[in-house]
């Protein structure tokens, strides 16, 4: 009797406690009014001081938008990733000097921020902006606000913009966002291992991947590769051989390029030279326990690679990936887009999308999180430079990414089906892979899996 | 105890030894998330893996604690998962009460759209539930996330089949002693299925404390926010710290760890019930 009294009175206790803090949520306030006013009146005197040629307009759009107004960010950025675009965030509304204010909110993971996206579009009630990769808007591309005006009369530099980004956000025939947090898939190796195995350049070519593949699993009895994303892998190979992937129309790699790409996908897998991930999720967790020589997989995730584990201490070497008769390499990550319908808060989120861009705003967000900075000129930054030249685990990564970077591509997905098509080549490709199937087998299964998706 | 047969001790010792073995075996996922709670970042991911950390790292608790707002999502999810609880059981023991024992015109159709809308799978219902709630303007609400749970037709469908075994000698009983309706309901056919009741309080209860989706969808202040969000912020694209997720796992399942020792009685009791039943 007496513990069901305490447990009631407990259960009493918290719930009045959550009714009280319920009630005290809502009392944000919005005073800053003069004061940033004042400061946009100064930064667009300033503007115009400076007498460049898109003062006007830039002076302009400061005028218009003194108002305060307060945008809303979905973002999918968790760790220390969500950390630097708290700083960034921060620093814009503290410096922004338009009365500009965006609010963060973390909708979980990609494929959450994928479905409440999904789900508000539907019920009319997108944020003003948002983290979007091409396929999540196919079904509501009516609701993007084209940037095309915004950059051609508000951006410093678009062609400074790494190219294949522009092409990717150009994709659905008008500017559908801005490139924000981009990474690439470089070769992740155990330097150790390879030295120990007498490999002392990572693979370039496809006939490294062989011998060297040979060599590890021979001399030390691991498979040399993994890929973390089986369709992207497949992607690779395919681009690196000439063929083409998919578009609207379905598979394009039924050709005498896609079936020799597949035939070597097969051969390094049923040598032993490769393996499938299986259970274990992320190839960094083999890699910590080196059960594998190396992987190919996001330039993000290199902190996840443990190097000093007891009985497992080995040195992390990073490297571009082995390429083919042409060159190849995979660019993931998102981009930046826009919603909101009203004018003023339009002029917002594009302020905010042009310091995210910007050069200094990218190569600290670069440095404090692995992506890639989306603009040359972050790249050729002294800062930038000097951090790769460094030897953390970081800078080795963003000396391979960058020495890719030239090779690199955006997967084509604006059309629909192109995020089922992803999930049903990887599984496709993983069955025909432990099955043991022919190449030809493998190349019209995968055909025939994703023309059944577009159709 | 002397006169026992040997067989009969060979026996017990076998049904003990298979007993605990089963104990064992269902406490291994538990042991297990306590013992990665404690291991370090490296050390959770090495193969093979260890079973006792090496160096005991409570430091987990805290880094996993300060990484998200987890006490006010523990009120959020407790209140909500309260709230949900106390509302669906009342909805589904008045609806169960009407199925099983009252007689009105066209029972028989609404029973069978009521189990209709159980062929409906969840998720096809989603995207037009979140279309309602935002038309309600109850987005960031705790509304939104309540009031979409308070009927639940598995729960009426599983009171109304109890209710309609107590023998209906009872509840004509009553009625000759002038008990109304509700009475009848609340003094005689709830205590004499407290078993079953307390089974769909619990499944309720874990279903709401364990949902993810649903409330990702209809908030978007940190404020509103529910434990289950807390765990997704060790997770990313390329990796996880599994270790953290452990020790945030283990703080989340505390809570109902305490009520599971308060009802175990009457969720022993409740599942052994459904079990009979089938």
């Amino acid at each position: 009797m007496k513990m069901k009294k305490i447990m009631a009175l407990t259960m009493a206790t918290v719930m009045g406690a959550s009714l009280l803090t319920a009630c005290g949520g809502s009392g944000g306030t919005t005073s800053t009014t003069a004061s940033t006013t004042a400061a946009a009146e100064t930064t667009a005197a300033a503007t115009t001081a400076a007498g460049d040629a898109a003062a006007e307009t830039t002076a302009a759009a400061a005028e218009s938008t003194a108002e305060p107004v307060t945008i809303t960010f979905w973002h999918a950025m968790s760790n220390a990733q969500e950390v630097s675009l708290t700083e960034l965030t921060d620093k814009f509304n503290a410096e922004n000097g338009k009365g500009i204010t965006v609010e963060l909110v973390n909708q979980g993971g990609y494929s959450d921020l994928q479905t409440k996206l999904m789900a508000s579009a539907a019920a009319d009630t997108l944020p003003d902006m948002a983290q979007a990769y091409n396929n999540y808007f196919t079904d509501y591309v009516d609701k993007i606000v084209p940037l095309d005006d915004f950059v051609k009369n508000d951006f410093d530099n678009w062609e400074d913009i790494v190219e294949g980004y522009r092409i990717e956000n150009s994709e659905y025939g008008f500017i559908t966002g801005v490139p924000f947090n981009k990474s690439t898939y470089p070769f992740f190796y155990n330097k150790t291992m390879f030295d120990r195995a007498g490999i002392t350049e990572p693979p370039t070519t496809w006939e490294d991947l062989e011998k060297d593949g040979a060599i590890l699993l021979e001399k030390e009895g691991v498979p040399m590769l993994g890929y973390d994303s089986m369709c992207d892998m497949l992607e690779i190979f395919l681009r690196q051989n000439g063929a083409d992937y998919v578009d609207e129309t379905g598979a394009l790699f039924n050709t005498p390029e896609g079936l020799e790409a597949i035939e070597f996908i097969l051969n390094l897998y049923s040598k032993g030279y490769a393996r499938l991930i299986g259970e274990d999720a992320y190839f960094s967790n083999l890699m910590s326990s080196e059960m594998i020589g190396g992987y190919v997989g996001s330039c993000a995730g290199v902190t996840y690679i443990v190097t000093d584990n007891e009985g497992h201490e080995f040195e992390l070497g990073v490297a571009p990936i082995a390429q083919g008769k042409k060159n190849a390499a995979y660019n993931a990550g998102t981009n930046l887009v826009m919603f909101t319908k009203d004018e003023a808060k339009q002029k917002a989120a594009w302020e905010y999308m042009k310091f995210l861009t910007s050069a200094e705003s990218q190569v600290k967000w670069s440095i404090d999180t692995g992506y890639v900075p989306v603009r040359t000129s972050a790249y050729e930054s002294q800062e930038y430079q000097d951090f790769m030249a460094g030897d953390t685990p970081g800078a080795i990564t963003a000396r391979a990414a960058y020495g890719q970077a030239p090779y690199g591509y955006v997967p084509s997905n604006y059309f629909p089906g192109a995020n089922e098509i992803r999930n049903v080549v990887s599984d496709t490709l993983t069955v025909c892979i432990s099955e043991g199937r022919t190449a030809q087998e493998t190349l019209d299964e995968l055909v025939t899996a994703i023309n059944d998706v577009v159709q | 105890m002397k006169s026992r047969k040997p067989t009969a001790i060979i026996a017990e010792i076998v049904k003990y030894v298979i007993l605990i073995a089963g104990a064992l075996f269902t406490l291994l996922p538990f042991v297990w998330m306590v013992l990665s709670s404690l291991k370090s970042g490296s050390e959770i991911v090495a193969i093979p893996p260890t079973i006792i950390p090496t160096h005991f790292m409570f430091s987990n608790y805290a880094e996993a604690w300060a990484a998200a707002p987890f006490p006010r999502y523990f009120l959020n999810t407790v209140f909500v998962a309260t709230v949900t609880t106390v509302g669906v059981l009342l909805t589904s023991i008045l609806a169960a009460f009407a199925f099983a024992r009252l007689d009105f015109p066209g029972k028989k159709i609404v029973f069978s759209l009521f189990m209709a809308t159980l062929m409906i799978p969840g998720e096809m219902l989603l995207i037009t539930n979140f279309v309602t709630v935002t038309k309600l303007k109850w987005v960031d609400t705790y509304k939104a996330m309540i009031v979409p749970w308070l009927a639940n037709v598995f729960y009426t469908y599983l009171l109304s089949q109890f209710f309609s075994s107590v023998p209906e000698a009872l509840y004509l009983a009553a009625k000759v002693d002038k008990c109304s309706d509700l009475k009848f309901l609340f003094k005689i056919m709830v205590p004499m299925n407290k078993n079953a009741i307390t089974t769909v309080a619990i499944l309720s209860f874990i279903g709401s404390w364990n949902s993810f989706l649903w409330p990702l969808l209809v908030t978007n202040s940190t404020n509103m926010r529910v434990l289950s969000h807390g765990l997704v912020r060790f997770q990313s694209e390329a990796g996880a710290q599994y270790q953290l997720i452990m020790a945030a796992s283990c703080i989340l399942v505390v809570p109902i760890v305490i009520i599971y020792l308060f009802l175990r009685k009457y969720i022993l009791e409740g599942m052994a019930y459904t079990g009979v039943k089938g």
